[in-house]
């Protein structure tokens, strides 16, 4: 029972926790500045008429729709409703990741899959998931390797890549 | 209604590829449930590539295999763990928990599989009656009537789902903004390509799906990814005693059709299916005090609901061509991707396909009941893979699929920027399901649109004066009337099990 309990406890230390005001705020504003852009946008192509729509028209009818549900977010939920979550020190390791995915993105097609794979693999193990030095090594050749043997050998996925059998 | 085809989708059905591929979905499915983290949305969007050299039939076998084998899945580390590995199966853990703590963990997993397997095949065969019909009605519709059509679906995903209506509008407005990045569909204007060659032909729904609800899911769960490891209570056999069966063999037979009804419902689903079939166990109970303290009936009911309304959910994709959910917002990706348009005329140009994987369901709930009974063990044991070594081999194994799509890199950055998006849109309170399904109507509707305000001469209030499209209309007037009422139960619901620590994903 006692078991449990903590169980429950630490449950709830994960719960995310609220976002502020600014959040709740930027959640509408995010949708309104977009569908303005996108409403300006829709104006440099051509709008026509609702007989005969042109390319502009319905981004338009799109983009009028994000800034009003926008402005509604502001007036509903920022006032009454926390369905934000806040940003925690989490944060900077997901902005980490995306930024290693990004870098992973770009080598692909210059040095092929092999490398990167091993050197996203290791990392992602090692600093985001805390896996101990020898583990994220030992997992990061082999899976590698087993996604090489899958998707070059196996599926033939023309996958840029520089070992070659 | 034509039976030869029904009959020869059952040899579709029974190739042994295809048993192979319906086992490979099902056995992935039920994996997926049991780890809590990625949902069967983000798996299937991550195996789209995979499944581009498929035949058609195997490929959407295979996918709704792990659709609904997820729902079974869920439900195993809801009553051992009160991890629910799937929201569906939320309100099980309330019940089941407590039989597994009393020691009755066995005939819990029992009566769920033997309630999910009924409530699943109750749903297709029904559904084997019920989808001509639609079909047929729906063939007649034009531009006006899937416009009406396709905005309902839009607005019941965004009411019925989690979060705020409003949110999920704005949500679903910027999936359909863009969906109008590449060519006018009717003028072959460019729009929104920013000059670049690589928006020309458009986002691929593949990319939008893996990014938002692959990589964006991945991105979140690292921000909340010490989650304690916990103890595995002992279950013997999943083998109910007969007793058991007589407390709820009424349960699941209301569950099955409360399931059923509410799957077809676009954004009712498998969820507030499960939560409706919980609420109206309680209120039909002699003594509802019992629940929550270990009701079988509060296993049986919801788990009957969310099997039979994964499977009606279908129905809506598979008859009128409007995604019910965000599975099926995928799935509707994965036909198109093959080169099948999901819609009325399914049935009749391709009824191998729609037969094939209509009949193979069958197939799928008896591998499954098969498969969850001895294999639960060892399903519990993969919960002791940490989640940190499974999130960096599901993104290599994500990107890997993203490049082979074009072989192209800048769908890759796409992906990442849509995963930020997705995690972004998740802290800010909006929910991804509705963009998605948004972003896979947009053309549709926006063709759909523009077709019909020519015909219509601009005139607007045609939509409502047309006969078909003027009920359609009323439809989507009654549906804003019902949705409140079940936001209220669902709220009640997911209150009672937050209230008894049961957290969903």
């Amino acid at each position: 029972m006692a078991d449990t309990e903590l169980e429950a406890a630490q449950e709830e230390a994960d719960e995310p926790r609220a976002g502020g005001r600014v959040q709740s705020i930027a959640a509408g504003a995010v949708p309104v500045v977009l569908g303005g852009v996108a409403a300006w946008l829709s104006f440099g192509l051509n709008i026509g008429s609702l007989t005969e729509p042109g390319p502009g028209l319905w981004p338009l009818i799109v983009a009028g729709l994000l800034v009003a549900s926008g402005i509604g977010i502001i007036a509903v939920t920022a006032r009454s409703r926390r369905d934000t979550e806040a940003f925690t020190r989490g944060t900077i390791a997901v902005l980490a990741a995306a930024g290693g995915l990004a870098v992973y993105a770009s080598l692909y097609e210059i040095v092929g899959f092999e490398v990167p794979t091993v050197l996203l693999m290791f990392a992602w193990l090692r600093f985001l998931s805390r896996e101990s030095w020898l583990m994220s090594a030992i997992l990061a050749v082999a899976v590698t390797a087993a996604a090489y043997a899958l998707f070059i050998i196996g599926l033939n996925v023309p996958l840029p890549h520089v070992i070659v059998f | 209604m034509d039976f030869s085809s029904v009959l020869s989708g059952f040899t579709v059905a029974f190739e042994w590829q295809n048993i192979l591929f319906c086992l490979l979905g099902v056995t992935v499915g039920m994996l997926i449930g049991v780890l809590p983290g990625l949902g069967p949305a983000a798996t299937i969007a991550i195996l789209l590539p995979v499944t581009y050299n498929l035949e058609p039939t195997a490929a959407v076998i295979m996918l709704a295999g792990i659709f609904y084998g997820a729902q079974y899945g869920g439900t195993i580390t809801s009553v051992l763990l009160k991890l629910p590995g799937e929201a569906s199966t939320v309100v099980t853990a309330l019940d089941g928990h407590a039989l597994a703590r009393r020691g009755q963990a066995g005939p819990a997993l029992g009566i769920a599989a033997i309630a999910s397997f009924i409530g699943g095949t109750a749903s297709i065969i029904l559904l084997t009656f019920i989808a001509p019909a639609l079909a047929g009605v729906a063939l007649a519709f034009g531009p006006a009537e899937y416009t009406v059509l396709a905005l309902i679906g839009i607005f019941l995903v965004g009411t019925l789902g989690n979060g705020s209506v409003i949110k999920s509008a704005a949500a679903a407005a910027a999936g359909l903004l863009l969906a109008t990045v590449g060519l006018d569909p009717l003028l072959g204007t460019p729009r929104f390509t920013f000059g670049t060659d690589q928006l020309a032909d458009g986002i691929d729904f593949t990319i939008v799906a893996m990014g938002l609800f692959g990589v964006g899911e991945i991105l979140y769960n690292l921000e909340h990814r010490d989650r304690p490891q916990t103890g595995v209570p002992s279950f013997g056999r999943a083998i109910p005693s007969r007793l058991h069966w007589l407390q709820s063999r009424l349960a699941i037979l209301r569950g099955s059709v409360t399931g059923f009804i509410l799957g077809i419902l676009p954004g009712g689903g498998a969820t507030m299916s499960s939560l409706v079939a919980y609420a109206v166990e309680k209120r039909t109970a002699k003594d509802p005090s019992r629940f929550g303290k270990g009701a079988i009936e509060g296993v049986a009911g919801p788990e009957s609901a969310n099997n039979a309304a994964a499977t009606s959910s279908f129905i809506p994709l598979l008859t009128l061509g409007i995604p019910a959910n965000a599975t099926m917002a995928v799935l509707f990706g994965a036909l198109m991707l093959q080169g099948i348009t999901p819609g009325p005329q399914l049935m009749s140009d391709h009824p191998d396909v729609f037969w094939g994987v209509v009949n193979s369901m069958y197939l799928g709930n008896i591998l499954l009941l098969i498969l969850s009974i001895p294999l639960i063990g060892l399903f519990v044991r993969m919960l002791k893979v940490r989640p940190g070594i499974l999130a960096p081999i599901t993104v290599v194994i994500t990107m890997i699929g993203t490049y082979s799509i074009r072989n192209n890199a800048f769908d890759m950055l796409l992906v990442i920027g849509l995963g930020l998006l997705g995690y972004g849109m998740r802290k800010l309170g909006f929910e991804p399901g509705p963009f998605v399904l948004a972003f896979v109507l947009g053309s549709l509707l926006e063709a759909s649109f523009r077709r019909s305000m020519r015909i219509f001469g601009g005139d607007v209030t045609e939509y409502v004066k047309q006969p078909v499209s003027g009920t359609l209309v009323a439809i989507l007037v009654l549906t804003v009337v019902i949705v409140p009422l079940l936001r209220k139960v669902r709220t009640r619901q997911t209150a009672g099990a937050e209230a008894a620590g049961v957290k969903a994903d």
